[in-house]
């Protein structure tokens, strides 16, 4: 084994949280510390050995760097500091760059220096399309006055046009924000496709009879998901339990702004052709509305949890201060306080803060997805497959 | 301290462990005056017990012993048990030293005949064995306590047992209403020789100590192999005193750990291996399990060691016990990572050691002068006060390291003292 440390891949590992892996003596107390290390396979020692030999190709291919919940549970127990749930954390955000596509975006994501371009981009494309939308209609790039913004509220945003079929607004939110979320969809397949196959090299499966995409879903990624949904693993930490207080609520909020948003299209695109009084914004009894309202405050709660914790265990020198780990708090605090501000604008009344706060959730919300594959947020995709990769590996296809 | 023989200065020796024993007789030996003063009981100290100990794995006897003779014939040493420091004035070179004397209640008539243990009804927790037995209110410190004169734990005694005791001494011995008692002293300069304490194995909470009776730290083995012990000898396990089929050692128990003892203990890699000796001897089919992170041993013991991993019936598993599980029927299940096979293992076992590390003991009690000390608590030699550090005062060590560093300490404590 040609054991030369890839001095690159160590630089990364410090600045993602890694910079206490060198301290690792290898005792292993950390393997029986994880409540999610399986007697088969415990982790993290031997992803700390493999990481201070610089074996970054093993690492990435390694389902259990995935399956870390970044609980602490391990670094608590240390004798040493290593901070092992620190370095896996660190691990997967080198390993997201090492799948991510395209390049350039992904390395962007890793530095906090980049922040000014990390918000630049979004904002000046969201600012183009809205000067764009003004050069093309007659009420783009405009303040409403309290009549039409009492109505319409943020609908008319990028102005709006007469033609039956399909609002001008909802056209421009769907070129931004569909094409953000399409670039964050391709990246993160073809990410987890390489996932997958390195992983499915490295375990040295050649299965002859491969899982129809039925039978995947049903046997491997349903389970998965389910699996998350009830925070099962995420309940088994024992030293930070008050993060899953903080996450449940977040991916429950997640769910439900996702929900909300689908029925708003439907009511206002598709239904609303047929009545057009569904056009406009959801009243405010509306259930959906109701569910986007209380997944809003559930969105804020869980953020803060997280927030709060994570300042604690930073403290506490239980975590290292990271870019990595704050750049997706940061974000999704950015969705929550920018949607609850704008939203309690309008009922207000007061259009000309409330379209500038607005213009900052579009951006942060355009951030959110466009960063997704290559930062924190990965990890919903790639714990989830590497969960489903545990799931099949474990099956009748491989065994 | 004037002297006839024309040394010009009396040495001080805080501790009367291996260390101090040995400090005081080089410093003696050479020809100057010195005092040797001791908190507990009885002079000897940690090794007192000991079954047995390397290099020549001899009882501890063997060693104090001549030790203790030697002491007894020096007319320049004078020892004080019970005794500690409580103030130093003066400079370097000319230090008025104040002692204080705790009461033994036990005066120098005592022949330690032991009619007065028998009588007494008055039990107490025996510390000396690490609370696996019980010891009576008045009691020897140890088997070859020296001075060889029983000693009363007055707090511990009834009024009842009061009585009984002083009936039972026929030679007027016991006397309740000694006072603590200060005396000053003029020495030169001083050896701190105040040893170590095990490490309280109750701070690693994954290991459970406390928790089950089967699980015992390398101090409570010594007793427990040790003639003298609370089962005479024979290695049973603690509680139901069952004979044992199997049993592990769990190594760096709160050693080499940031959240406890940062540094290695040095000599519980060694004394695992003596332990492996006892259970050996007494039972050939054991099957024993070190579970170990790396095995240190120091050059001088490789012969020994190597005897020790040729055991057939002993596996060394590398990996660091994380967890212990306690089992219904008495034993536990050692669980940690063996970092060779990657693959976690759970080792049910009759019965458990761990491997707790040493403690400076001034770590522990606040020195009452202040003395240099690092962050772990062990003392720093200070030349210019005329304080040397000596045995596991200063680092953890074995005994033959901790007579080299105490005759170091002497030998420099002289120095002072002949400026
Ligand atoms: C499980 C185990 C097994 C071991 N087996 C061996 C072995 O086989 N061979 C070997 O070479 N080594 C062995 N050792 C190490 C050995 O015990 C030490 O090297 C030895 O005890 C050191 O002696 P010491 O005099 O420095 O300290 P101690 O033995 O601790 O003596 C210090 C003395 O100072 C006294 N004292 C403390 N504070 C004060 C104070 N303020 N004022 C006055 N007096 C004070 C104490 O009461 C004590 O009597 C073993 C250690 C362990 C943990
Ligand atoms: S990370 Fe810590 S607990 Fe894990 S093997 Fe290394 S030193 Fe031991
Ligand atoms: S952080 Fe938690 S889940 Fe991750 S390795 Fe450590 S103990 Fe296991
Ligand atoms: S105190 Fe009296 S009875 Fe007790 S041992 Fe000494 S001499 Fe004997
Ligand atoms: S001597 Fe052995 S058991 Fe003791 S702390 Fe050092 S390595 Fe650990």
């Amino acid at each position: 084994m040609n054991v030369q440390p890839d001095l690159e891949f160590i630089r990364q590992l410090k600045t993602a949280g890694g910079d206490t892996l060198k301290k690792c003596f290898q005792c292993a107390t950390c393997s029986v510390a994880c409540p999610l290390s399986t007697d088969k396979k415990p982790f993290p020692r031997k992803e700390m050995i493999w990481a201070s030999w610089g074996l970054k190709d093993k690492l990435v291919t390694d389902p259990d760097v995935f399956l870390c919940h970044q609980c602490g549970d391990c670094t608590e127990k240390c004798p040493r500091g290593a901070k092992p749930g620190e370095t896996l954390g660190a691990i997967r955000a080198y390993a997201y760059q090492q799948f991510a596509w395209p390049q350039g975006l992904a390395k962007l994501t890793t530095s906090a220096k980049n922040l000014p371009v990390l918000i630049g981009l979004p904002a000046v494309v969201i600012l183009i399309m809205w000067l764009f939308s003004a050069l093309i209609g007659v009420s783009g790039l405009h303040i409403p006055n309290h009549e039409q913004f009492a109505e319409h509220g943020y609908q008319h945003f990028f102005g709006s046009w007469n033609f039956y079929w399909y609002g001008k607004n909802i056209a421009f939110i769907a070129l931004i924000m569909g094409v953000s979320a399409l670039i964050a969809i391709i990246s993160s397949w073809m990410g987890v496709t390489r996932m997958w196959k390195a992983m499915a090299a490295d375990a040295k499966i050649n299965a002859t009879y491969r899982p129809s995409v039925f039978q995947f879903i049903s046997r491997f990624l349903w389970p998965s998901i389910w699996e998350t949904l009830q925070h099962k693993r995420f309940k088994e930490c024992k030293t930070n339990s008050d993060r899953v207080s903080g996450h449940l609520p977040l991916v429950l909020a997640f769910i439900g702004l996702f929900l909300a948003t689908c029925w708003s299209l439907i009511k206002n695109d598709i239904l609303g052709l047929i009545w057009p009084s569904l056009h406009g914004p959801l009243w405010f009894w509306d259930p959906i509305k109701l569910i986007a309202n209380v997944a809003a405050i559930a969105m804020l709660y869980g953020i803060w949890v997280l927030w709060q914790n994570r300042r604690k265990m930073e403290a506490e020198g239980r975590a290292s201060n990271t870019f990595y780990d704050w750049f997706l708090i940061w974000e999704v605090a950015a969705v929550g306080i920018t949607g609850l501000l704008a939203e309690l604008l309008r009922w207000g009344g007061m259009p000309g803060l409330g379209y500038v706060v607005y213009y900052v959730h579009l951006i942060s919300v355009m951030m959110l997805f466009l960063y997704m594959p290559y930062t924190k947020f990965a990890h919903i995709v790639y714990r989830t497959l590497a969960m489903c990769f545990e799931r099949y590996r474990n099956s009748s296809f491989v065994q | 301290m004037a002297d006839e023989h024309g040394a010009t200065g009396a040495v001080l020796v805080v501790g009367g462990g291996i260390s101090g024993l040995t400090a005081a007789l080089e410093a003696a030996e050479v020809g100057n005056d010195v005092f040797l003063i001791e908190k507990g009981p009885s002079l000897g100290g940690r090794v007192a017990q000991m079954n047995k100990y390397f290099p020549k794995l001899c009882p501890p006897s063997c060693g104090l012993e001549i030790n203790f003779r030697r002491i007894r014939d020096n007319r320049r040493i004078r020892t004080y048990t019970m005794a500690t420091v409580q103030a130093v004035t003066g400079a370097p070179g000319n230090y008025e030293v104040t002692l204080s004397v705790a009461p033994r209640y036990v005066n120098s008539n005592c022949t330690a005949c032991g009619d007065c243990t028998a009588a007494c009804p008055d039990e107490m927790v025996n510390e000396f064995n690490f609370g696996l037995d019980k010891a009576k209110a008045i009691y020897l410190p140890h088997p070859m306590a020296y001075p060889r004169r029983y000693v009363i734990n007055k707090e511990k005694l009834s009024a009842a047992g009061a009585s009984a005791i002083s009936s039972a001494c026929k030679y007027g011995a016991i006397d309740l209403e000694m006072k603590p008692e200060t005396l000053t002293v003029k020495v030169t300069s001083i050896v701190w020789a105040t040893g170590w304490t095990p490490y309280d194995a109750h701070k690693m909470d994954n290991l459970k100590f406390g928790q089950s009776p089967a699980i015992v730290t390398n101090m409570m083995m010594e007793r427990l192999a040790s003639p003298s012990g609370p089962t005479d000898g024979k290695i049973l396990r603690p509680g139901d005193n069952k004979p044992i089929t199997s049993i592990g050692f769990v190594q760096c128990a709160g050693s080499r750990d940031e959240n406890h003892l940062e540094y290695c203990s040095h000599i519980c890699c060694m004394a695992t291996f003596k332990q492996m000796s006892y259970v050996r001897e007494q039972y050939p089919d054991a099957e024993i399990y070190v579970f170990y992170i790396d095995l240190r041993t120091p050059g001088k013991y490789e012969k020994f060691r190597a005897e020790r991993m040729a055991d057939p019936k002993a596996k060394f598993i590398k990996g660091k016990v994380a967890d212990v599980i306690l089992e219904v029927d008495g034993g536990v299940t050692l669980v940690a990572e063996n970092a060779v096979t990657m693959e976690k293992i759970s080792q049910r076992v009759d019965m458990a050691v761990l491997a707790t590390g040493m403690q400076p003991r001034a770590a522990l009690e606040p020195m009452s002068v202040a003395v240099r000390q690092d962050a772990n608590g062990f003392l720093l030699s200070e030349a210019d006060k005329g304080y040397y550090a000596a045995g596991c005062a200063k680092k953890a060590a074995d005994v033959v390291t901790c007579a080299q560093s105490s005759t170091a300490a002497a030998l420099k404590a002289l120095q002072v003292s002949r400026r």
